[in-house]
C-alpha cells in the first residue's frame, strides 16, 4: 500500500528519526532560541499571572465571533512576521550571492544560504504570506466587523467558527513545526509538478506543505460557509440587500469564492496526495500523468484566491474612504457590481498563470482578453474611491493615508497587472521578479488595507485607539520601504532577472540587489514602529468614544465601545444604507431603547481548539508516515464530532435585567463577560 | 504642505526608473523581442492614459479636499449617472484596445508559427534546427542535421531562422533568452517551439526561468550568434570533437542531476543526432524519470567545485 520512501521507517515514529532534527543548522539553531524563548516567556507569564484558567474558558474556548476574529489576527500578525524574516532572507541572500566571485558563509558558496535552504525559505514565504498571514488577517477582520454591521449577536454557526479557527492554526504550526523537525517543501508555494513528486522531491518538505495548504482550506471553506449564512439569514431588521455595507458585501463575494473554489485546491491536493503515499499517476510526467491538470487545478482555484484576498481590502477601503471624507460612498450599486463582477470574471482568466506552457494563440488569446476585463471594475472602484473623496470633508488620519496609499499601490499593480495579461509582455517578463513586484502591489495592497482597518476598527474591538503619532510613522516608513524594495524590483525584471534564484550571475544587478536591502531595513524600522504604537497604545489606554472617529456610518459604531459581548442591547431596526449617518442626521443616534429583552447566546465549549490540535497531530503523523498516529487522531476527531451531536445544551440566556444595568454602566460588562456560567435556555429567548 | 514635501522624497527615484542602460528589455535585438518591445510600450503608454489622471486625482482631492481648506462639501452627493457611465466606459474602452492588441500580437508573435519572421532576410532560407532538452540543471543543444551537440552553449548562425524545438528530462524549466527570444518553458514528455532570428553577430545570455531545483541558479547558458562563416568552422571543428553524444552518454551521464557550476560549455559530435531528442520524450512519456536525492538536493553548492557524483541511473 505504501510507496517506497527514501531512508528509513519504522512503525512506531514513520520516517521520523534524530536526523529530521536539523541541530547543525546555526541559522535555524538560532530561530529555535528565539522562538522557545518566545515561547517560555509567554507560557511563563500566563502562568505567572494565573492566567491558565482565564485564556482557556475566555479565549481558546470561545465562540464569540470578535475573540475568535482577534485570534485570527493574532495568527497573521505572528505569521506575517515569520514571512517579512523569510523575505529579509531572501533579499540579503540576493545582495550578497552575485557573481562567482562572490563570498559564501556558514557552508554556502556563495552567500549564506545553499540552494536546499533558500528554496525552502521562498517557498514558505509564499506559503504563510497568502494562506497564514493575509487569509487569517481578512478572515480574522471579516469575523469581528461583518455580525457587527448587519446588527447581529455572532456568526450563525458559532462552533463551526471556532473550529475553522483552530483548523487554520493547526496549518500554521504545521508549517512552523517544519523549520525544526525536518524540511518545508521547496517546489514554492503553488507546488510545480511534475517537481513537487516523489522522484524530484523525496522528502518530507512536500508533505508539510500539502497537509498545511489541506487542513487549513478545510477551515477557510468552512468560515467562508459560516459567513455566507451569518449575511444572508441574520441581518438586523429592515436591512434590505440594498442596505447591507460594502464591506459586508465583500466578504459575500469573497465567501462565495471560498466556498467554491477551495473545494478544487482540496481535490488537487487529494490527487497529489495519492501521488505521493499510493503511488498513483496523476501529475507525473510519464504513465499516463499529466502534471497539466494540476497547473489547471491549483490556479482554478488559485485565481480566484487572489480576488478571494484583495475583495475584503477593497471593501475596507471603501469603508475607510467614505468615513473619513465624511461623506457617503460614491456609486454604492455599481460598487457592488464591480465586486461581483470581479468574483465572477475571476473564474475564467487562471490560464493566465502559464502562458509561457504554450497552448496556442486562441486559447491565449481568450484567456488574454479574460483577464484584462478585470480591469474594468477594478477600474470603476478606483474611481469610485476617488469620486467619494471629491468634494469630501477629509481628515488625513493613518487608515486614511494607508486607504489612499492602496488606491495608489492598486494603480501601479493594476497597470503591471494588464501588461502582463497581455501574453506578448508576459513572453518576457513572466517568471521574472517583475511578477514578483507586480503581485506585491496587489498583496501590498491587502496589508495595506489591513493595517488600515487595525487602525480604524481597533477602538471598537479593544475600547482605546492606537497611537496616531506612531501609527504615521508606521505607515511613512512602511511606504518608504516597500518603494525602495519593489521600484528597484521592477527595474531588476525588466533586466530579465528570473524568480526564485539563490544565486544571481548577472553581475550588474548588484545596485538594484542592495537598494532593496537598503528597503528592507526600512520595513524593519516599520515594524519596530508597529510594535511600538502597539505598547505605547496598550500602556495609555485613552478611553475611545461609542463613534470613535466622529463620522462613522455604518451600524458597528452604534454599540457600546468596546461592543459587549452581546454586541447590541436590542437588535437594531435598520432604515438607511448608512444607518448611524441617518441616525445622526434625524438626532437618533443616543437613543436608548426603552425595554431590554432576554438574549439567547452560544456556550463556550473547547471541543473546537481539541479538534483542531487532533487534525494538527493527524496531519503532522501523515508527513513522517506515523500510521498509528494519524489513524488515532482521525478517529478521536470523528468520535467527538459524534460526541458533539449528542450534546443538549443550546446556549443560555442573558436576562434582560443584566443586558440593562450593563448598558447603564459598562464597567459591569467584563464582570458579565465571564461566560463560563451556562443558563438554561428558557422565558421567551429572543430569536437570532 | 508636509505631505507634498514626503511624496518630493520619490522624485529621485523616479528619475533613476528613467534610465534604461541596466534594463534589457527596453534594448531587443531581432524580430521577435522587438516585436515584445513595440507592444509592450503601446500597451504601456495607453493605459498610462487613464492611470496618470487617476493617479493625480488620488493625490490632488485629499490636499484639494482636506477638512483644513474649507473647500466645497456635499456630504449626500453620492451618484451621477454621468461620471457612473464614464467610470464603466472608458476602462471599457480601453481594455476592448487593449484587448485586440493583445490578441493581435499573440497571433503576430506565436512561437510555434513564427508569422513574426516571415519577413525577415532569413525566411528565404532554411531555418537551423536545434533540439533542446533540459536536463537537471544543463542545457543540451542538439544541431539534428549538424550531427554535433552542446552543453551550456546555443550556437547559431546569424541572418538565418533558428527553430527550437524543446524538452525536458525531469523537472519543467522555462528557456528564455532576453532581447532575443520569447520565454518558453520545456517540458517533460512534452515538445514545445520557439524561434529566433538575428541578423548580425552578438551575444547574450539565456537561462531557465522556471524552478526546477537545487541547480536552478546554474541553469544560464552563453548564446552566440556567428556569421554564417564563423559557424561552419565552428560546426566542423565541433564535428572533429572526440567527445561522443551517444544516447547512452546522454541517459548513464549527461542527464543525471547535476550541476555545472559557472556553465562550463562542452561540445560532442553527436553521429546518432536526430535520433536523441524524440527517444528522450518518449522516454519520459513511458516514465522514466531521472530522480534527485534528498542528499544531493542539500549538498548543492556546499562547497563549488566538488559537484556531488551523479547517483547510478535507474
Amino acid at each position: 500500500m505504501q510507496v517506497a520512501v527514501d531512508g528509513p521507517w519504522s512503525p512506531l515514529l514513520g520516517r521520523l528519526t534524530l536526523e529530521a532534527i536539523p541541530y547543525t543548522n546555526p541559522i535555524l539553531l538560532f530561530t529555535f532560541a528565539i522562538a522557545a524563548t518566545a515561547g517560555i516567556v509567554v507560557v511563563g507569564s500566563v502562568l505567572y499571572f494565573r492566567k491558565v484558567g482565564y485564556i482557556w474558558r475566555e479565549w481558546l474556548c470561545s465562540v464569540d465571533h470578535k475573540r475568535i476574529g482577534v485570534m485570527y489576527m493574532i495568527l497573521g500578525l505572528v505569521m506575517l512576521f515569520r514571512g517579512f524574516i523569510d523575505g529579509v532572507m531572501m533579499r540579503t541572500q540576493q545582495a550578497i550571492a552575485i557573481g562567482p566571485d562572490s563570498p559564501g558563509y556558514l557552508g554556502a558558496a556563495h552567500g549564506y544560504l545553499p540552494p536546499y535552504h533558500f528554496d525552502q525559505v521562498y517557498s514558505a514565504h509564499g506559503t504563510l504570506m497568502l494562506i497564514f498571514a493575509a487569509t487569517p488577517l481578512l478572515t480574522g477582520l471579516g469575523n469581528i466587523i461583518v455580525p457587527l454591521q448587519i446588527g447581529a449577536r455572532d456568526m450563525a454557526f458559532p462552533y463551526l467558527n471556532a473550529v475553522s479557527l483552530w483548523l487554520t492554526v493547526a496549518g500554521a504550526l504545521l508549517c512552523m513545526i517544519s523549520l525544526f523537525v525536518g524540511e518545508f517543501s521547496n517546489a514554492t508555494w503553488v507546488g510545480l509538478m511534475p517537481f513537487a513528486e516523489l522522484p524530484s522531491n523525496p522528502g518530507v518538505g512536500v508533505d508539510y506543505w500539502m497537509w498545511a495548504l489541506q487542513i487549513s482550506g478545510l477551515g477557510t471553506t468552512f468560515n467562508a460557509i459560516n459567513i455566507i449564512t451569518t449575511i444572508v439569514k441574520m441581518r438586523a431588521p429592515g436591512m434590505g440587500w440594498f442596505r447591507v455595507p460594502v464591506f459586508t458585501w465583500v466578504n459575500m463575494a469573497t465567501a462565495i469564492i471560498g466556498v467554491t473554489a477551495f473545494p478544487v485546491l482540496t481535490a488537487a491536493l487529494a490527487m497529489l496526495g495519492l501521488d505521493r503515499y499510493v503511488g498513483t499517476h496523476f501529475f507525473s510526467a510519464g504513465f499516463g500523468g499529466n502534471y497539466m491538470l494540476y497547473i489547471n487545478l491549483f490556479w482554478t482555484w488559485g485565481h480566484p484566491e487572489v480576488y478571494f484576498l484583495v475583495l475584503p481590502a477593497f471593501g475596507l477601503i471603501s469603508e475607510i474612504v467614505s468615513t473619513f471624507s465624511a461623506k457617503s460612498l460614491f456609486g454604492y450599486p455599481t460598487m457592488i457590481a464591480a465586486s461581483m463582477g470581479i468574483a465572477g470574471v475571476g473564474w475564467v482568466v487562471w490560464a493566465h498563470h502559464f502562458f509561457t506552457m504554450g497552448m496556442g494563440p486562441n486559447l491565449i488569446g481568450f484567456f488574454s482578453a479574460a483577464t484584462m476585463i478585470v480591469g474594468i471594475p477594478t477600474g470603476v472602484k478606483a474611481f469610485n474611491w476617488v469620486f467619494t473623496m471629491f468634494r469630501g470633508r477629509i481628515t488625513l488620519a493613518t487608515p486614511m493615508l494607508w486607504a489612499i496609499t492602496c488606491i495608489l499601490l492598486l494603480l501601479v499593480g493594476g497597470i503591471t497587472g494588464m501588461m502582463l495579461s497581455a501574453s506578448v509582455v508576459d513572453y518576457t517578463v513572466h517568471d521574472s521578479v517583475f511578477v514578483v513586484a507586480h503581485f506585491h502591489c496587489m498583496v501590498l495592497v491587502i496589508g495595506g488595507g489591513v493595517f488600515a482597518a487595525v487602525t480604524y476598527w481597533w477602538p471598537k474591538v479593544f475600547g482605546f485607539k492606537l497611537n496616531e503619532t506612531l501609527g504615521q510613522w508606521f505607515f511613512w516608513t512602511f511606504v518608504a520601504g516597500s518603494v525602495l524594495v519593489f521600484v528597484p524590483m521592477f527595474m531588476a525584471g525588466l533586466d530579465g532577472e528570473t524568480r526564485r534564484l539563490d544565486y544571481l550571475w548577472d553581475t550588474s544587478l548588484r545596485p538594484l540587489m542592495l537598494l532593496e536591502v537598503v528597503g528592507i531595513a526600512v520595513y524593519f524600522l516599520s515594524v519596530f514602529f508597529f510594535l511600538a504604537m502597539i505598547v505605547v497604545s496598550l500602556a495609555k489606554r485613552e478611553p475611545a468614544e461609542q463613534d470613535a472617529w466622529g463620522t462613522g456610518r455604518s451600524l458597528e459604531w452604534l454599540t457600546q465601545t468596546p461592543v459587549p459581548f452581546y454586541n447590541f442591547a436590542v437588535t437594531p431596526q435598520v432604515h438607511a444604507l448608512d444607518e448611524l449617518s441617518w441616525r445622526k442626521a434625524n438626532g437618533l443616534e443616543k437613543a436608548q431603547p426603552s425595554t431590554y429583552v432576554p438574549i439567547h447566546m452560544p456556550s463556550s465549549t473547547g471541543l473546537p481548539f481539541i479538534i483542531g490540535m487532533l487534525g494538527f497531530a493527524c496531519t503532522f503523523a501523515l508527513v513522517w508516515r506515523i500510521w498509528w498516529l494519524a489513524g488515532a487522531s482521525l478517529l478521536a476527531i470523528i468520535l467527538l464530532v459524534i460526541i458533539r451531536s449528542f450534546d443538549k445544551n443550546e446556549g443560555y440566556v442573558l436576562p434582560a435585567e443584566t443586558i440593562a444595568a450593563a448598558e447603564r454602566n459598562l464597567s459591569t460588562v467584563s464582570v458579565i463577560a465571564e461566560q463560563s456560567k451556562v443558563l438554561p435556555v428558557g422565558g421567551h429567548a429572543e430569536a437570532h | 504642505m508636509r505631505y507634498w514635501r514626503k511624496l518630493g522624497l520619490l522624485a529621485p527615484l523616479a528619475l533613476a526608473g528613467c534610465s534604461t542602460d541596466n534594463m534589457r528589455l527596453f534594448h531587443p535585438v531581432g524580430l521577435m523581442g522587438g516585436l515584445e518591445y513595440h507592444y509592450t510600450m503601446w500597451i504601456t503608454g495607453i493605459m498610462l492614459l487613464i492611470i496618470v489622471p487617476t493617479v493625480l486625482m488620488t493625490i490632488i482631492f485629499p490636499l484639494r479636499y482636506h477638512h483644513s481648506r474649507n473647500a466645497k462639501y456635499t456630504p449626500d452627493w453620492h451618484f451621477s449617472a454621468v461620471i457612473e457611465i464614464l467610470a464603466w466606459a472608458i476602462p471599457l474602452g480601453m481594455v476592448v484596445v487593449l484587448a485586440y492588441m493583445s490578441v493581435s500580437a499573440i497571433y503576430r508573435i506565436d512561437p510555434w508559427t513564427t508569422p513574426a519572421l516571415a519577413d525577415a532576410p532569413g525566411a528565404s532560407l532554411p531555418p537551423v534546427k536545434v533540439e533542446v532538452i533540459a536536463t537537471d540543471w544543463q542545457w543540451v543543444f542538439v544541431y539534428p542535421d549538424e550531427n554535433i551537440a552542446t552543453i551550456d552553449d546555443l550556437v547559431v548562425p546569424a541572418g538565418r531562422r533558428v527553430q527550437l524545438t524543446m524538452t525536458a528530462t525531469e523537472a519543467m524549466n522555462g528557456f528564455y533568452i532576453p532581447q532575443v527570444a520569447p520565454m518558453v518553458d520545456a517540458m517533460p514528455a512534452m515538445i514545445s517551439k520557439d524561434a529566433f532570428e538575428i541578423d548580425q553577430p552578438a551575444e547574450f545570455t539565456g537561462f531557465s526561468t522556471d524552478f526546477s531545483g537545487a541547480g536552478f541558479s546554474w541553469m544560464y547558458f552563453k548564446t552566440r550568434i556567428l556569421a554564417q562563416a564563423d559557424y561552419d568552422a565552428w560546426v566542423k571543428s565541433v564535428q572533429a570533437s572526440q567527445n561522443q553524444l551517444t544516447y547512452d552518454v546522454f541517459t548513464q551521464k549527461i542527464a543525471q542531476p547535476q550541476v555545472n557550476y559557472g556553465a562550463v560549455p562542452s561540445y560532442f559530435s553527436a553521429p546518432n543526432a536526430g535520433s536523441l531528442f524524440g527517444k528522450v520524450v518518449m522516454d519520459a512519456m513511458m516514465g522514466k524519470t531521472y530522480p534527485v536525492p534528498d542528499s544531493l538536493t542539500k549538498s548543492v553548492s556546499s562547497t563549488e567545485g566538488e559537484a556531488p557524483a551523479s547517483p547510478a541511473a535507474k
